[in-house]
């Protein structure tokens, strides 16, 4: 005789702040700042923040409108609004699996860079020397201490994608601890989840803040910002901008997944969620423009500092070749020196000329890195030329891990709330079942912290949710829109929150936004048709950079696996129900007239 | 008979003037040759030293093959409190090094002498190479002047202030300092500390919601014991409150919102 209805926020300020801790998560404080550099600078921002009220508020409405309506999962949603369609829900639950499988590892790694910031001189700040003891180790020193501590120490990654090797044990330790945490916020559900959500939400604000101020008071820290908003106008007649701003706005807030359908289904039925939809839409975009103004001035920093050490490298050498008093060379007038000794001694200047690499600042600033490189290389690189980089270290990396597990309680709760619907799961206790599934992925996601581990992570990451969650929302808009209705789907609404969507609303729903899906869609498609055999960047140990790769025979075809799996579910599950109506049609006639007849 | 004996006694003073004669000419003449013999001594000796600075010169050159390259950055290193670089400093260097090598090879004593310096230059570099003491025109090996210099690298970086980074011995690698490796890495300290708070809030939990979940279905045994002896005693009729209506009893249990 237990109690049967739905658990629910304590208040809609949890269901707030869960919505703001999974839409801002890493992506944007380490892909939205890349977009901005190599779009442009400021100029990005205009078709960033015309794709977001084009399509990202409006399709956020929708998720929040589906979930609230039909309070359950997003396959039982889907179901109820047409029973077709139940492959949607689905698709968004493997495409949810997928995602919790990968993204975890992010966490591990997060949660190394933290532990191992506790020491008096950071690992990735040194070379660790070799074993004769006379200079660094070979490898570190054709590419960067934070480079090396990242592929060598951290990942200890294979050359290709083809080789293997064990379980690095303390990426494993790292992952288990970041899984075992996952569980410790979602065992209870939505209750646990309501509550750390305080905390994930607001916290990585509070170090935001703590860095923006470091990072304005960095030497050099003026170049990256000038930089970043600069804006380039000639990017925006590039088509590739507005694709990256719509595909950005949609991956940024979590569309697609089925995660916000999960937590909008906890709400009171009443819940005012349109305003809630535009507070969160705005926050998440906000936050990534601030963390872009934060990562700029650290970028600038760090280019600075590089320019310097460059400078300085040149003038030693300079002294050194020439024999030249140690004070007649300075740092501004090293370029003077180079043409004065190119045009006196062009013989010795020539045999030089190899050692010497050129300084530019406007170079080092254009070396854009995205993605992990950002987070974890250059980030701990700007990191430890700051005086006490032990605590801005530490801070950084509990931010990045706020922001990763406040975005994995929203994947966990993707696949955790449809499956609960269903009737064979639903007398699990909750503990167990979450428990079930958290063993489940991290079980699998073990594969990741082996060697060739972050060369599969890249593919997970680039091909296991972009393709098919373009499909499954523009299937979702599309099936609100014309399938069950726009004016079934405004009455819900009203029903709701007591007055019907405005015309903005209804705009974007029928024509806008599925218009803006469809050609984001067919580009992506001639993209990876076009773009022929999909690479990899592996990181190769002698040169001491990474190179582009081509993928094997079974990692193209496991690519091939990935995009279809989850998109397939949709026409599969509407093929089974089909057959299915067709066997109970033909058994439920004869019932009918049976009834009749007595 | 008297014209005889004059005659021998004259003959033997001649003779004995003779023999006084050339004794002294052979005096005069030893004395004339050693002079001479001396003073080709001297401009030999004068020769052979000069040859011998010329040589020694010339066995310090740049790129000597048994010479080693150094260069001091003291204004790196000392910024405001850098010395200026003079002779005075050289011979410092020069009697550092005949320490370290006296250090290294201990039968033989090395003087400022057998360290000889050529190829100064205002960026204060210059090359050096050393001179076995026995014999100036004789090099000491390549090797072992590294061996010395390695041994009391330290030594001779204190004497002058600088490091193994500002004060270069090209060709001479430091040795680096071993790194210091702890028993338990730090990481794993940290490690260990947050996987137990998690571990002891998991456990907490779970044991609290078990607890709860013994209480509730306490709770609800109670109550459905309450039932039962309710509808006993209105069977029995012995309470005489009325009949007791089931359907109002426990409302929420059965409705739902």
């Amino acid at each position: 005789m237990e109690k049967d209805a739905r658990p629910s926020w304590d208040n809609p300020t949890q269901f707030v702040l869960a919505c703001v801790s999974y839409a801002v998560g890493l992506g944007n404080v380490w892909r939205f700042p890349y977009l901005c550099q190599s779009h442009g600078g400021g100029g990005f921002l205009i078709p960033y923040l015309l794709m977001l009220v084009l399509e990202g508020v409006p399709l956020f409405y929708l998720e929040l409108a589906i979930g609230q309506k039909m309070r359950s999962g997003s396959i039982r949603a889907w179901s109820n609004i047409s029973p077709y369609l139940g492959g949607l829900g689905l698709a968004s639950v493997v495409t949810s699996l997928y995602l919790c499988l990968y993204y975890n590892i992010i966490n591990a790694w997060s949660f190394w860079y933290l532990f191992h910031s506790f020491q008096s001189v950071l690992p990735w700040s040194v070379c660790p020397i070799n074993s004769n003891r006379t200079g660094p180790i070979e490898e570190c020193e054709k590419a960067s201490s934070t480079q090396y501590f990242f592929y060598r120490e951290t990942l200890n990654i294979s050359p290709t994608i083809e080789e293997n090797g064990g379980i690095h044990m303390g990426q494993a330790l790292c992952f288990v601890l970041a899984w075992l945490i996952t569980y410790l916020f979602v065992v209870r559900g939505v209750k646990s989840t309501g509550k750390v959500v305080y905390f994930t939400a607001t916290f990585p604000y509070v170090v935001l803040v703590i860095y923006l101020i470091r990072g304005i008071t960095l030497h050099g820290a003026a170049n990256g910002i000038k930089y970043m908003f600069t804006p380039k106008m000639e990017e925006l007649a590039n088509i590739s901008t507005w694709i990256n701003a719509a595909t950005q706005i949609f991956f940024s807030l979590g569309l697609g997944f089925g995660s916000l359908v999960a937590f909008a289904s906890y709400n009171q039925y009443n819940n005012n969620f349109e305003r809630q939809a535009i507070i969160v839409s705005f926050i998440n975009s906000g936050t990534s423009i601030f963390a872009s103004i934060v990562t700029f001035a650290i970028y600038g920093f760090k280019a600075t500092v590089n320019y310097e050490n460059c400078l300085e490298r040149t003038r030693v050498l300079l002294m050194n070749t020439f024999d030249l008093a140690e004070d007649s060379i300075s740092m501004d007038n090293v370029f003077d020196w180079i043409e004065k000794l190119n045009a006196t001694h062009p013989l010795q200047f020539a045999q030089i000329a190899d050692k010497y690499d050129d300084c530019n600042l406007e170079s080092e600033l254009d070396t854009a890195v995205e993605g992990t490189g950002l987070a974890f290389i250059v980030y701990s690189e700007a990191i430890k030329n700051m005086p006490l980089s032990q605590l801005w270290s530490v801070l950084y990396f509990i931010m990045l891990l706020l922001l990763g597990m406040g975005s994995m309680l929203g994947n966990v709760t993707a696949i955790i709330t449809p499956l609960r619907d269903f009737k064979m799961l639903s007398h699990m206790s909750n503990e167990l079942f979450n428990g079930l599934v958290c063993l489940f992925c991290m079980l699998l996601g073990l594969g990741f912290t082996t060697p060739p581990g972050n060369y599969w992570f890249t593919m997970f990451n680039d091909y296991g949710a972009t393709f098919s969650l373009l499909f499954i929302v523009l299937i979702e808009v599309i099936t609100v829109s014309y399938i069950y209705g726009i004016r079934r789907f405004e009455k819900d609404i009203e029903d709701m929150i007591g007055h019907r969507p405005n015309w903005y609303w209804k705009t974007m729903w029928v024509v806008v936004s599925p218009v803006l899906l469809i050609a984001l869609f067919i580009f992506y498609i001639i993209n990876y048709t076009m773009g022929g055999t999909p690479t990899y960047q592996a990181w190769d140990k002698e040169l001491g950079k990474s190179v582009v790769t081509e993928y094997p025979v079974f990692g193209q075809v496991f690519i091939g696996l990935l995009l279809v799996s989850s998109v397939s579910c949709v026409p599969l599950t509407a093929l089974y129900v089909f057959c299915r109506k067709r066997k109970h049609g033909s058994r439920r006639k004869p019932e009918l007239v049976s009834m009749v007849s007595a | 008979m008297i014209n005889l004996s004059s005659e021998i006694a004259y003959d033997s003073v001649w003779t004995g003037l003779n023999i006084l004669q050339s004794a002294i000419i052979s005096a005069q003449l030893r004395f004339l040759l050693s002079l001479l013999l001396s003073v080709e001594m001297l401009e030999k000796i004068i020769l052979l030293l000069c040859c011998s600075c010329a040589v020694a010169q010339h066995l310090c050159t740049p790129d000597a093959s048994d010479g080693y390259k150094v260069r001091l950055s003291i204004k790196t290193a000392l910024e405001g409190q850098a010395y200026e670089w003079n002779e005075n400093e050289m011979f410092l260097f020069r009697a550092t090094l005949a320490f370290a090598m006296r250090n290294h090879i201990r039968e033989q004593k090395f003087e400022v002498s057998n360290i000889i310096v050529c190829n100064e230059t205002p960026r204060v570099s210059f090359w050096f190479v050393v001179t076995s003491p026995e014999s100036t025109s004789v090099l000491i090996g390549k090797e072992d002047v590294e061996e010395a210099v390695r041994k009391s690298r330290n030594r001779i970086n204190s004497a002058f202030l600088l490091t193994d980074k500002t004060l270069e011995f090209i060709g001479i690698l430091p040795t680096l300092a071993a790194p210091v490796d702890p028993d338990t890495p730090p990481w794993l300290i940290v490690f260990g500390v947050v996987m137990g708070i998690v571990g002891a809030g998991i456990i907490l939990l779970l044991v609290s919601s078990v607890v709860q979940k013994k209480r509730k279905n306490e709770m609800t045994d109670d109550e459905e014991n309450c039932e039962e002896t309710r509808v006993k005693t209105v069977e029995n009729g012995s309470v005489g409150e009325g009949v007791y209506n089931m359907s109002f009893s426990d409302d929420e249990r059965f409705t739902q919102m």
